[in-house]
């Protein structure tokens, strides 16, 4: 750190040529972005039926002043059907970034995917030759599945994924929610934009539905504002709102971390009960590793902007295998732990998200380091069929350790 | 009495009157609290404090007489030694924070008694308060938002030791530095500016600062909460390793039970602005007596796939403060609320020794 003193601050040159350079990569990336695109362009084949989401080897990058800001540099993982996928990792690790990508959500033009693909089988309404609906004899809609890559989905043509395909639930309800409309109004909006020719009495009656299904007494809640719910409430209503217009996908980016314990643990059976009610998946991205391993099936634990480490949520929590991963678990005090003994504790902080080494990102904080750590960036390494470590500790020649 | 009409076995219909039980309990209350703030001051402790109360006026009249008032901090007693941890814990609007601002005198205590190091400082006025000061400091959440941005580390540092002379004017930098070190900071951070560090980084400037004083209480108000989990870590540590090395006694204020069980000797669960049980950590953690205690135990998310924990489940929401339900406070969610304590405050009694709790149902036993 000591030879870094100097470099604290950029010249005006250096920040100029950085703004040149960004200035031209934003400008192809937002043209893509914007662009008129038939349908056949972002249509895709799942790797595994199984899934409902695959995400392969997804860049993300923000375009600052102070350079280009790898959030997401290459993160590749599945989200299979029924099932919950937990993200784990510390701020500024780019699980949000991820999920912020799926929802193509990322702000522009700043912020851009640069590279890699995001394919989610959906269900999509038939449409004939005018561009209308097709119905039916009993009058239902007809649906057929499609495999969209939304990585390379033109931004107008999002709408048949987003709010209606893949909902999401954002950790702050007060925020989340529009002030100046009622519960009733923001959530009938969702039927009426997502579900084709649906009326207002249809809307409402679905808003009903929704509330009762997160325990929510309508009557008393349909006419109300925002301001006088209390957080719990609110974070019930954003589920609600999420449900509403039957994804098969809810992104749950921190649902409980601006709430209290007591609160959390509702929510928490809330959106374990709903996950079996609606037959969807959830991607619950966390930095509390007690809700992970309460509620994921398979957890991906992230590190500066790369999946360290991926398996079941037993493989995670009972035979951790990076030293992050293990690192982790020991620094957080548990309610078992006995006292007297110094709490474990990682050394360091996480890179600087500008300038990222070479070799694998958490070597200097590492306590386990092998001479191969200073080489490439380790792949990812299989131990079990459904776990996988980046580390070189793992690596084929280090197997006989 | 609506309740009376549904049926409840012969035991439990009694007919409280409301006023009458109110007017009692106000006036028994006012007795005991005379009888102890009369008492002599515990000469062991850094930090005695009792019946503390706290309250925001709501609404006033044209003439300012306050009609309505939000009871922040409602009757709250404990003492601390030197070298010692309190950990406050509760949920989110129940007086944690205001109780530690009010001890410092960030807010004017409404009554109760505030005793530092032997002296009663509750009514001091400010300029008198100066030399306490430094010898009682505070820790905040944010690291963020309680950095001036427009100082250098050494410039925060230094002021303090500066304004209350704590060492000659030529040694400052010196001391600054030594205290740098103890904090692991590094000592070319000197001439950099906060926005330069990280969270955790810019923690430890703020432990940084308030121990540049030598103080013997500090108030921690949240001090890790808005870390990670890697860095909460060395931040625990960092605190723990300080209180060895200066004796220092800490009031912890968290909302993270495991946290609290980590660092803390005592610990006071408080809700809605009362203590609801107070007691050393064993007492508080192997044997919870209050039902709210037990169920903010079990809602913690335990880190063990195969060992999920039975849940007390609380439904509902916590009332609003200015709205406090009548009686226990908390009859409302206790999933074991009689009728009893729909009526009666209970009173905050000592059920082992140091260990206490305000329950009717451990009145029964």
């Amino acid at each position: 750190m000591a030879g870094k003193k100097n470099r604290n601050y950029l010249s005006g040159r250096e920040i100029r040529a950085i703004a040149k350079a960004n200035k031209k990569e934003i400008k192809r990336l937002e043209a893509y972005k914007n662009r008129v695109a038939p349908e056949e362009e972002f249509l895709s084949e799942m790797k595994d039926p199984g899934n409902i989401l695959e995400i392969e080897n997804l860049h993300t990058y923000f375009y600052t002043e102070q350079g280009v800001v790898k959030a997401v540099g290459g993160v590749s993982y599945n989200v299979p059907k029924h099932s919950v996928v937990g993200v784990v990792g510390e701020s500024g690790c780019g699980k949000s970034v991820t999920s912020m990508s799926v929802m193509r959500l990322i702000a522009g033009p700043t912020g851009q995917i640069v590279e890699g693909s995001i394919r989610f089988q959906s269900n999509d309404y038939v449409l004939d030759e005018y561009g209308d609906p097709v119905r039916d004899e009993e009058g239902n809609l007809v649906v057929e599945e499609k495999v969209y890559d939304i990585a390379k989905m033109p931004i107008n043509e999002i709408y048949r994924v987003r709010g209606k395909e893949i909902a999401m639930i954002f950790q702050e309800p007060m925020t989340s929610l529009n002030p100046i409309f009622t519960i009733g109004q923001q959530l009938d909006e969702v039927t009426l934009i997502h579900v084709p020719g649906a009326t207002k009495e249809q809307a409402k009656e679905k808003s009903c539905e929704m509330l009762r299904l997160v325990g929510i007494i309508p009557e008393n809640v349909y006419g109300a504002y925002p301001h006088e719910l209390s957080g719990g409430m609110r974070q019930r209503v954003m589920i609600a709102m999420a449900l509403a217009a039957e994804p098969r996908l809810i992104i749950a980016d921190e649902p409980t971390t601006a709430l209290d314990v007591t609160i959390q643990a509702q929510i928490l059976e809330l959106l374990q009960d709903i996950k079996n009610k609606i037959d969807g998946s959830i991607l619950l991205i966390t930095h509390d590793l007690g809700v992970i391993a309460e509620m994921a099936d398979y957890v991906v634990v992230m590190y500066a902007g790369k999946v360290i480490e991926k398996g079941t949520v037993r493989e995670i929590f009972q035979d951790p295998r990076h030293p992050y991963t293990i690192g982790l678990q020991k620094s957080k005090p548990t309610m078992e732990l006995d006292d007297g003994t110094e709490l474990y504790n990682i050394p360091g902080n996480v890179p600087n998200p500008v300038n990222m080494p070479s070799h694998c990102y958490f070597k200097e904080r590492c306590n386990r380091c092998i001479h191969k750590c200073s080489g490439d960036y380790p792949g990812m390494v299989q131990v079990s069929p459904t776990h996988y470590v980046a580390c070189h500790l793992y690596g084929e020649e280090a197997d006989h350790g | 009495m609506a309740d009376s009409k549904v049926m409840t076995p012969a035991a439990e219909t009694v007919e409280y009157d409301d006023a009458a039980l109110q007017a009692a309990y106000q006036k028994a209350r006012k007795k005991q609290i005379k009888k102890d703030l009369a008492q002599p001051f515990d000469p062991d402790c850094v930090l005695e404090v009792r019946h503390l109360r706290k309250c925001f006026p709501l609404k006033k009249t044209m003439f300012g007489r306050v009609t309505k008032e939000l009871v922040a901090v409602d009757d709250v007693s404990f003492k601390l030694k030197a070298g010692e941890t309190l950990g406050i814990v509760g949920e989110s609007g129940c007086g944690k924070t205001t109780a530690g601002r009010a001890i410092l005198k960030l807010h004017e205590p409404i009554a109760g008694q505030i005793i530092f190091d032997g002296k009663d400082i509750t009514h001091l006025k400010p300029k008198q308060m100066r030399e306490f000061r430094k010898q009682m400091q505070i820790i905040f959440q944010d690291p963020y938002s309680s950095l001036p941005p427009r100082d250098t580390v050494g410039g925060l540092l230094s002021e303090p030791v500066k304004v209350h002379k704590i060492v000659p004017n030529d040694q400052v930098k010196d001391y600054v530095l030594q205290l740098m070190d103890k904090c692991g900071l590094r000592d070319y951070y000197f001439e950099r500016y906060p926005h330069e560090f990280s969270g955790g980084q810019r923690q430890r400037i703020c432990i940084a600062r308030a121990l540049s004083v030598n103080p013997k209480l500090v108030i921690c108000d949240e001090p890790v909460s808005a870390l990670d989990v890697s860095i909460q870590a060395q931040i625990i540590n960092l605190l723990k390793e300080l209180q060895r090395e200066m004796n220092l006694a800490y009031v912890f204020i968290s909302h993270d039970l495991s946290v609290v069980k980590f660092i803390s000797d005592k610990i006071g669960v408080m809700y809605l602005g009362g203590m609801m049980e107070f007691g050393t950590k064993e007492d508080i953690f192997k044997n919870p007596l209050h039902p709210y205690t037990k169920a903010l135990f079990s809602a913690v998310p335990n880190p063990d796939p195969d060992n999920k924990m039975q849940r007390i489940a609380l439904g509902g929401d916590i009332p609003s403060p200015a709205n406090p339900p009548k009686g226990c406070r908390f009859h409302t969610r206790c999933p074991y609320a009689k009728e009893i304590c729909k009526h009666v405050v209970p009173e905050y009694q000592e059920h082992e020794p140091g260990h206490f709790a305000a329950c009717h149902l451990l009145n029964e036993k």
